[in-house]
C-alpha cells in the first residue's frame, strides 16, 4: 500500500474469552461507556480501541459459544493479555475456560499475561453490590441504580438474577479456585510460578452490573502491557527516548485510578 | 469442494426470480381449490364482459407501459385473468371473518380432502382405514392422503397439543421446563392455553427427533411434541413419502425437511402452503448462515442424535427476530429488497465510496441506513457468474439487527450466505458509522479469515470519505415515502416489485412501498393489511391456479393484485374505489414509479476488483484461502 494509513494503529491487544453469559461484553460495556444494560450473545468477535495515555490498546470482546469456538485462536493471535472470565455463580463456566479456552491462547504472544476474572460477584458479596467509578470512590447503591441501565419492563433473563440485596445466590466458585486454576495456567503455558505475575494480583472478582472491581481490572492490564507495548514500539521506532517521555505519562495517569 | 458448486446449482433457480422453494413446490395439486378458504376463483371465466374488459384494459396498459418486442404475451395474460369480481360479497368475508367461524371442536379434522402429502415414489399404500369420511374427489391423491390420515390418528396429534384449542396434554405437562436462560418466550408455559394461541409456531427438530429450537416455549418442554412430530415424519418416510402439509379447519401445519433437519410450522394465518414453505426455508437458511450446510450434514452423519442446540445456543434471539420480521416485513413475502429513497447523485456517491475502499478478497461492501439498504457494490468476477440473492440479504440484515454493537465497536464474524454458497463462510465486517446513534450500518464481506485489519482500514477510508463529502447528514435526511406522493387520492398503500430493475439487469430483486400510513398505522392494523396481501399472494402464487390479477373487494379496502413479465404489484384502495377509477389511479401509479425509479432503486450498481486473488473460490470451487466450513467446532464434536 502506497499511502501511509491514517488508522490509529494499535500498540497491542488484549483479549476477552470465557463461556457464553459469564459477562463478556458486560464487563468491556462497563468499563467503556460507564453502563450495564442488556446485552445481546456476541456473534464472532467484537473489536474495540481504547486510548490509554499516548497508546491505543485494542480490545477483543469474543463470543463464548461454541459455534465460533475456532476463531479464538485467531483473535488470539499476538495478544500481549488474555482474559479469561468466568461467572462466580457457575462452576462449569470456570471447568470451561480450562477445557475450551486455555488452549485458544497457544496464538498468543510468549509473554502474554493471564487475568482470571469471576463476574457476577454481585450476586454472591454484598461488598460487590456497591458499586464504584473511575476514582475508586465507593457510591450508594441506589445512587448507582440510576446508572445501571436495565430495561424496564423487560424481565431479567434466568440466567442473570436480579440481585436483591440480602438475597445471596450460592457462590459456586470461591477465589482460591481460580487461584488454583491459574497456577495450572502457568504450568500448561511452561511458566515459572516465581517469576510470573503472582496469582493474588492476577485473579479478579467483579460486577459489570455494579462495577466492582471493573476499572481496576482493565486498567491494571494496561499497566502490566506497558512493557509489551514499549518493547514493540522500540522493535518499529528508532527514538527510544520518545517511549520513555511517554512511559513517564502514563505512569502519572496511572496514579489517577486508585485500587482498593 | 465438487459437492458444494453441485449444491450450489440445485439451489440457484432458472429464472433467478425466485429462490428455490419454488421448486420444491411443483408437484402441488388439487388442493387450494377445494379448500372454502380459497374457493375464491373457481368460477368459470367465460361471459364475463367487465373482467374481459378489465383484463384488456390492463393488458393494453402493460404493453403501453412496459412494450417488450421480444416477448408479446399480453393474450396469454388476458386468457389467463380470473374474473374475480364477479365473486359473491362472501368472498372475503370468509377471508376476513378469521374468528366468526363456528367453533370447531378439539380433534383435528383430518379428512384426504384436506390432507395433502407429496408423493415422491408411488409406493403401494395401505389401504384407507375407518377414519376417512370422503372417497370421491382426489383419487390420484387419496392413498397417501389417508396414510397421513391414519398416521396422525395413531400419532394423536391433536393431542399433542399442537396448536390446538383444547385440553392439554400430559405428555406435554411431562416434559422438563428447566433451563430457559433465554428471552422470554422462551419461559412460556407450554401447557397453557395461551401457548396454543400463538399465530404461528415454529419448531426445528433434527432426524432423530431432537428439538433444535421453537418460537414459543422452551425446547426442553416441547421435546414430547417434537417427537411425535418426528414419529409423524419418519413413519411417512418409511414409505418413501415425504409429508408436507396438513389442514385442520383452524391449523395449517407444514413440514419441511431439509437435509438433517425437519422444520415444521403450525399457523392459524390462513397463509398458503407454499408461503408457510418458504418462511421454514428461510428459518433454515438462518441456521446455515450460522453453521453451513456442510458442517451441519457432517455433525449428523457423525453422531445422528448430537444436541445441535449446543452449537446453536445463543442464536435464538436470532431465529426469533427472523420470524418477527418475516410475518411484520414484506420483503421476506416478495423475496425481494427494500432500499432506502435516495437522490441518485446521492446513492451513486455513496457507492463510489465504497468502490473506491477495497482490499484483496473483499467481495461485497454493504451501506444500510434504518434497516434498509443504501448501495451494494460488488466484485467483478464475483458478479459474473451470480447475484446476490433477496434472501441472503434478508438473513445479513436480520443478522445485524439481532447484534448489538456499542460505541465504536467492529464486529467481525463468520456468515454463510446460504443461496449463494451454503458450504462456505464469508467473513463479515459490521461497524455503525454513527455513533451513538447507530442508524447507518457498514457491512463488508471478505472471503479471508485473517483480514480484519484490512478491511477495518477500508471502513476508515470509507468514513472519512463520508465525512468530507457530509453524506451522515444527508442520509439522515432520507427516509420512507408518503403514499400521498404518488397523487391519487383513493390509493392507500402499494408495493411494486420489477422483475429487472433498468440497468440493474439480473441484480437483486428490488421492490418499492410507501410507508404504511392511516388507516394503517397500528400494529394491528398493519399486520391485517399484510395479511390481505399475503392472501393475495398466495392467490397469484397458488400452483394449481396461479392467477394474474385479482381484483378483490374486502371489507374495508379494495385490493388489486397484478402480475406481467415485468413487475408483480400490490395496491391497497379505499373500499369504494370503482374498478375504472383503480385502472386509472394504476396507471398514474405506475407512470409516477417511472419517473421516480432513480430515486426508489439501486441502479447502476458499481463493480469493483480485487484481483489479484479473484473470490471464484468462495463460489465453492476450489477454495485454497476460503476456509471452508470448519469453525474450529467441529472437533469439539
Ligand atoms: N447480576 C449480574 N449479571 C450480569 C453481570 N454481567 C453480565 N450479566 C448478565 O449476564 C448476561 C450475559 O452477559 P454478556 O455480557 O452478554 O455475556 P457474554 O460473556 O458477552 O456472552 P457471549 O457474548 O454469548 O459470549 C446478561 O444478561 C447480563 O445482563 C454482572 O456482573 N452481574
Ligand atoms: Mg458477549
Amino acid at each position: 500500500m502506497p499511502e501511509v494509513s491514517k488508522m490509529k494503529k494499535p500498540d497491542v491487544k488484549i483479549v476477552l474469552l470465557g463461556d457464553m453469559n459469564v459477562g463478556k461484553t458486560s464487563l468491556l460495556h462497563r468499563y467503556m461507556e460507564r453502563k450495564f444494560k442488556e446485552t445481546v450473545s456476541t456473534v464472532g468477535g467484537a473489536f474495540f480501541l481504547k486510548q490509554w495515555g499516548p497508546y491505543n490498546i485494542s480490545i477483543w470482546d469474543t463470543a463464548g459459544r461454541e459455534q465460533f469456538h475456532g476463531l479464538g485462536s485467531m483473535y488470539c493471535r499476538g495478544a500481549a493479555a488474555v482474559i479469561l472470565t468466568y461467572d462466580v455463580t457457575n462452576w462449569q463456566s470456570l471447568a470451561e475456560l480450562e477445557e475450551r479456552f486455555l488452549s485458544l491462547t497457544d496464538t498468543a504472544n510468549h509473554d502474554c499475561i493471564y487475568a482470571l476474572v469471576g463476574n457476577k460477584a454481585d450476586l454472591t458479596d454484598s461488598k460487590a453490590q456497591l458499586c464504584q467509578d473511575s476514582d475508586g470512590l465507593v457510591k450508594d447503591r441506589t445512587e448507582c441504580n440510576e446508572e445501571c441501565e436495565v430495561p424496564s419492563g423487560c424481565p431479567t433473563p434466568p440466567a442473570s438474577p436480579t440481585s436483591l440485596p440480602g438475597v445471596m445466590l450460592r457462590k459456586q466458585v470461591i477465589n482460591e479456585d481460580a487461584v488454583t486454576l491459574y497456577g495450572r495456567i502457568l504450568r500448561y503455558k511452561g511458566l515459572e510460578e516465581k517469576s510470573s505475575l503472582p496469582a493474588e494480583k492476577m485473579c479478579f472478582e467483579t460486577s459489570a452490573k455494579t462495577g466492582y472491581n471493573v476499572d481496576t481490572l482493565f486498567e491494571t492490564l494496561f499497566d502490566l502491557v506497558l512493557p509489551s507495548i514499549l518493547r514493540k514500539r522500540q522493535e518499529n521506532q528508532q527514538s527510544p527516548t520518545v517511549d520513555l517521555e511517554e512511559c513517564r505519562m502514563v505512569g502519572s495517569k496511572k496514579g489517577r485510578s486508585g485500587c482498593c | 469442494m465438487k459437492v458444494s458448486v453441485d449444491i450450489r446449482h440445485s439451489v440457484q433457480h432458472g429464472d433467478g426470480t425466485k429462490p428455490d422453494w419454488d421448486g420444491i413446490m411443483e408437484t402441488a395439486n388439487h388442493q387450494e381449490g377445494e379448500a372454502a378458504a380459497v374457493k375464491i376463483g373457481d368460477s368459470p371465466l367465460e361471459s364475463n364482459q367487465p373482467a374481459d374488459s378489465l383484463a384488456a384494459s390492463f393488458s393494453l396498459l402493460e404493453n403501453h407501459m412496459f412494450p417488450d418486442p421480444v416477448e408479446s404475451n399480453g393474450s396469454a395474460a388476458v386468457s389467463r385473468i380470473e374474473p374475480v369480481n364477479s365473486q359473491p360479497p362472501d368472498v372475503s368475508a370468509e377471508h376476513l371473518g378469521l374468528d366468526e367461524k363456528p367453533p370447531s371442536d378439539q380433534v383435528m379434522k383430518l379428512d384426504p380432502e384436506k390432507t395433502k402429502t407429496e408423493c415422491q415414489n408411488d409406493v403401494s399404500m395401505q389401504p384407507a382405514d375407518g377414519t376417512t369420511e370422503d372417497d370421491a374427489t382426489d383419487n390420484d391423491q387419496s392413498d397417501s392422503g389417508e396414510f397421513v390420515v391414519t398416521m396422525l390418528a395413531k400419532a394423536k396429534l391433536e393431542e399433542q397439543g399442537i396448536g390446538v384449542k383444547g385440553r392439554s396434554s400430559p405428555l406435554l405437562e411431562a416434559g422438563t421446563q428447566e433451563s430457559s436462560s433465554f428471552t422470554s418466550h422462551r419461559d412460556e408455559d407450554v401447557t397453557a392455553d395461551s401457548w396454543r394461541q400463538h399465530r404461528k409456531h415454529v419448531f426445528v427438530l433434527s432426524e432423530a427427533g431432537k428439538p433444535i429450537y421453537s418460537r414459543y416455549g422452551s425446547e426442553e418442554a416441547l421435546s414430547s411434541t417434537m417427537g411425535v412430530m418426528m414419529a409423524l415424519v419418519s413413519f411417512v418416510q418409511s414409505g418413501d413419502n415425504i409429508i408436507r402439509s396438513v389442514y385442520s379447519d383452524e391449523h395449517t401445519v407444514v413440514f419441511l425437511q431439509k437435509g438433517p433437519l425437519v422444520l415444521v410450522c403450525v399457523s392459524s394465518s390462513r397463509q398458503s402452503e407454499q408461503q408457510l414453505q418458504g418462511e421454514l426455508l428461510y428459518v433454515y437458511y438462518q441456521i446455515i448462515s450460522m453453521l453451513t450446510q456442510a458442517s451441519i450434514s457432517r455433525i449428523f452423519e457423525h453422531k445422528k442424535n448430537y444436541d445441535l442446540r449446543r452449537l446453536l445456543a445463543g442464536s435464538e434471539k436470532i431465529l426469533d427476530g427472523l420470524l418477527n420480521l418475516v410475518d411484520s416485513d414484506p420483503s421476506f413475502l416478495l423475496s425481494a429488497v427494500h432500499c432506502l429513497p435516495l437522490a441518485s447523485s446521492l446513492r451513486d456517491s455513496l457507492s463510489q465510496i465504497l468502490q473506491k475502499a477495497i482490499t484483496p478478497n473483499l467481495v461485497f461492501s454493504i451501506l444500510i441506513a434504518k434497516n434498509q439498504l443504501l448501495t451494494i457494490v460488488q466484485e467483478k468476477t464475483v458478479i459474473e457468474d451470480s447475484r446476490l440473492e433477496p434472501a441472503d440479504v434478508h438473513l445479513l440484515l436480520n443478522l445485524i439487527g439481532a447484534s448489538s454493537a456499542f460505541q465504536a465497536g467492529e464486529i467481525w464474524t463468520p456468515i454463510c450466505l446460504p443461496l449463494f454458497n451454503p458450504d462456505c463462510y464469508f467473513y463479515a465486517y459490521i461497524s455503525y458509522l454513527d455513533p451513538p446513534e447507530c442508524t447507518v450500518c457498514l457491512l463488508l464481506l471478505s472471503t479471508d479469515k485473517e483480514a480484519f485489519y484490512s478491511v477495518a482500514e477500508c471502513k476508515r477510508k470509507i468514513e472519512e470519505a463520508m465525512m468530507a463529502q457530509n453524506s451522515l447528514s444527508l442520509i439522515a435526511k432520507a427516509g420512507t415515502y408518503s403514499v400521498s406522493q404518488v397523487g391519487v387520492s383513493d390509493l392507500r398503500h402499494f408495493m411494486y416489485k420489477p422483475f429487472d430493475v433498468p440497468d440493474n439487469y439480473r441484480q437483486l430483486t428490488q421492490f418499492t412501498s410507501p410507508e404504511m400510513e392511516a388507516p394503517y398505522s397500528s400494529e394491528e392494523e398493519k399486520m391485517r393489511l399484510l395479511d390481505l396481501y399475503r392472501y393475495m399472494h398466495g392467490r397469484i402464487h397458488s400452483t394449481s391456479r396461479p392467477l394474474k390479477l385479482i381484483y378483490h373487494v374486502a371489507e374495508r379496502e379494495t385490493l388489486l393484485a397484478w402480475v406481467t413479465s415485468k413487475f408483480e404489484l400490490y395496491t391497497c384502495f379505499s373500499p369504494l374505489v370503482t374498478k375504472a377509477c383503480a385502472i386509472t389511479a394504476i396507471t398514474k401509479l405506475l407512470r409516477w414509479i417511472k419517473k421516480e425509479e432513480d430515486r426508489l432503486f439501486i441502479r447502476y450498481p458499481p463493480k469493483y476488483s480485487t484481483t489479484p486473488n479473484p473470490s471464484k473460490s468462495s463460489r465453492g470451487g476450489k477454495s485454497d484461502q476460503q476456509d471452508s466450513t470448519d469453525n474450529g467446532f467441529l472437533s469439539l464434536l
